[in-house]
């Protein structure tokens, strides 16, 4: 992958500014924390990078591409895989169909080829892959089960499932640990730092579990009310006086 | 369906020609017409999510494409093609016209566009009447050619007669509807569980989750709104040769009306939204009903002055979409499989 770099942010909703002028750096295989308190920005600045909305200032680029200027589905096909806060899946379908969304980009095919059963064989060796990526997220007990009958922890590993499928060289992680127990949390935390070093993606993660954030992350970026308030490493941030404000909401 | 049970289903299909009477005949072909169009319409507004009204209007196309490309050249517009390149190419024209409204479904949603898909069946009313040199105008309509298979008519032309019984134009239509509603079907089966199916699944449940995951959603359902329509054209050109006559609207209500696009919605409804399976038995209750109450009525006795056979029929999907609504809203097509989870329950 090359970095993830975002210049000078703004983006605006009519008169409330979710994020104001922010700028980080995603450098190749980091895992990377942006937090902050409720209601600062990260959902928001996810939306910016993938394509969802559209800043009012600034700029992202991956390496040399602009990805302001693409669409959302050619942001996504650049390598860049997204988990959603609350998981975005059809609970209808099951974990597999779903997870095999995520290959959308690297298959071909459309409803003639489909309908006369000419990608049966691409089929196959998508869904085997969509397998192994569940079980190495620890869900491959639950491939052909609906979605909606499971518990949302497993929803939650599926969501991860499908940004994988993508094969991605950067993650999006919107608060993967959230609803989860703290057992599961910390095999969460396992699987994420797995990811990284075994898959060899960088990850941005989002969450406000901590402990999680502190014990895994090389690099975090502190929003607050849309701003950067800090940006380092986890020793350097949380002893920030800024950040101990945010979160503690002290008022010196 | 296991692939088993589809045996004997086939061959009592194959075998019904041979023992029904015409006016059944043409029931069964009518409630054929109705499924092709119910598998588009369910694709579109049950797989994919997108509300549609405009069904009746691309059934019109259809219909129209049909019958200008395979008509004779004279007092109205011909090309003179052969009848199977013309169901090809009408089928295609539909696809076409079904691709340019998509964009406006990247504008409007939901009941919305619902209501913006209706402004072409009001289209095809006008254009019905206007283009007279097409569509032969509301008085007269116009007759389509004879559907022919590399010379085979399908009309009373020719003796042909198999185990005792003549095999004339409505047996012969027969066959060729029952092959290209397996054709429809087995086509929409396939396309549903492989990558285009999935990708309009996302679309319907969410746009946003769909495009990161790399779906370009405005070709997703440019791609759902063509085949839909081409599904709708079929129906259109089954449904001249079922008449054997085009014959444009007086009103909104009629062939290509509202109520045909109403009723479609109800077979995909009654069957389950996005089934495949159930948008075919939600035509034989939708279409069905009111052929069959028609072939009955006499023998019934129920139908004096207004109270006719469609009406009932009416009343009778209208409550069945108030009960799948209520109780089961996964339609006819979920009866089967809860059912057997009950067994299952039961026994053990
Ligand atoms: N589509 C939108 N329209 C209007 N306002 C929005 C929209 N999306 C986000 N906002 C606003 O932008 C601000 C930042 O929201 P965002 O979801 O990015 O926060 P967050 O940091 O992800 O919070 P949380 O931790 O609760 O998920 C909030 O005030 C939110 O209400
Ligand atoms: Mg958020």
């Amino acid at each position: 992958m090359t970095e993830l770099v975002l210049q000078n942010v703004s983006l605006r909703f009519g008169g409330l500014i979710a994020l104001d002028d922010i700028s980080f750096t995603v450098s190749p295989g980091s895992l990377h924390a942006l937090i902050g308190p409720n209601g600062a920005g990260k959902s928001s600045c996810f939306n910016v990078i993938s394509g969802l909305y559209r800043p009012t200032a600034g700029t992202v680029r991956l390496g040399v591409q602009d990805l302001l200027r693409l669409a959302p589905h050619r942001v996504a096909r650049l390598g860049i895989g997204r988990a959603f806060q609350n998981t975005a899946l059809s609970p209808h379908s099951t974990v597999l169909d779903n997870v095999l969304l995520g290959r959308h980009a690297l298959t071909r095919g459309g409803f003639l080829a489909g309908g006369l059963r000419l990608t049966s064989r691409q089929e196959r060796l998508h869904a085997a892959r969509a397998r192994e990526i569940c079980d190495f997220l620890g869900i491959g007990a639950s491939v052909d089960r609906p979605l909606g009958a499971l518990p949302y922890g497993v929803a939650k590993l599926a969501d991860i499932a499908r940004a994988l499928a993508t094969e991605p060289s950067l993650l999006l992680l919107d608060e993967p640990a959230a609803g989860l127990n703290t057992d599961e949390t910390a095999e969460l935390a396992a699987m994420i730092g797995q990811i990284r070093t075994d898959l060899d993606i960088a990850v941005l993660l989002v969450e406000h579990d901590m402990e999680l954030v502190m014990g895994i992350a090389d690099q975090v970026t502190v929003l607050d009310f849309g701003r950067v308030i800090a940006d380092g490493t986890p020793a350097d941030v949380q002893t920030d006086p800024d950040v101990v404000k945010a979160y503690l909401g002290v008022t010196t | 369906m296991s692939r088993l049970a589809w045996i004997p289903v086939g061959i009592v299909l194959l075998l019904l020609p041979l023992y029904l009477e015409a006016p059944w005949l043409k029931a069964g072909q009518y409630m054929m017409i109705g499924a092709v169009g119910a598998i588009g319409l369910t694709l579109l507004t049950g797989q994919a999510g997108q509300l549609s009204l405009a069904h009746g209007f691309f059934l019109l196309v259809g219909a129209t494409s049909y019958t200008v490309l395979a008509g004779p050249k004279g007092d109205h517009l011909g090309l003179g093609l052969d009848p199977l390149i013309s169901l090809v190419g009408a089928v295609a024209i539909s696809a076409l016209a079904g691709m340019a409204f998509a964009p406006v479904a990247g504008r409007v949603r939901g009941i919305y566009l619902g209501v913006a898909s209706l402004s072409l069946v009001f289209l095809g009313l006008y254009l019905g009447q206007a283009a007279e040199s097409l569509t032969g105008g509301t008085s007269t309509g116009r007759d389509p050619a004879t559907f022919k298979l590399f010379g085979f008519p399908f009309s009373n032309e020719g003796d042909l007669v198999v185990a005792g019984v003549p095999i004339r134009g409505t047996e012969r239509i027969w066959y060729l509807f029952l092959a290209l509603l397996a054709l429809a079907y087995w086509l929409a089966r396939g396309a549903v569980r492989t990558r285009i199916g999935r990708a309009w699944r996302a679309v319907r449940d969410n746009e946003a989750a769909a495009a990161a995951m790399g779906v370009d959603v405005r070709r997703t359902k440019a791609s759902v709104f063509a085949v839909s329509s081409a599904y709708a054209g079929l129906a259109g050109v089954m449904t001249v040769l079922w008449f054997d006559i085009l014959k444009p609207d007086e009103s909104e209500y009629g062939t290509y009306g509202v109520n045909t696009s109403i009723a479609f919605l109800a077979m995909v409804i009654i069957g389950g939204l996005g089934s495949v399976g159930g948008a075919v038995i939600g035509a034989l209750v939708v279409f069905g009903l009111p052929q069959v109450l028609t072939l009955y009525s006499t023998d019934l006795g129920w139908f004096t002055g207004s109270v006719t056979p469609v009406l009932v029929s009416s009343f009778v999907y209208g409550a069945a979409i108030v009960l799948v609504v209520l109780f089961e809203p996964g339609g006819l097509a979920a009866v089967g499989p809860r059912v057997k989870h009950r067994i299952r329950e039961l026994r053990s």
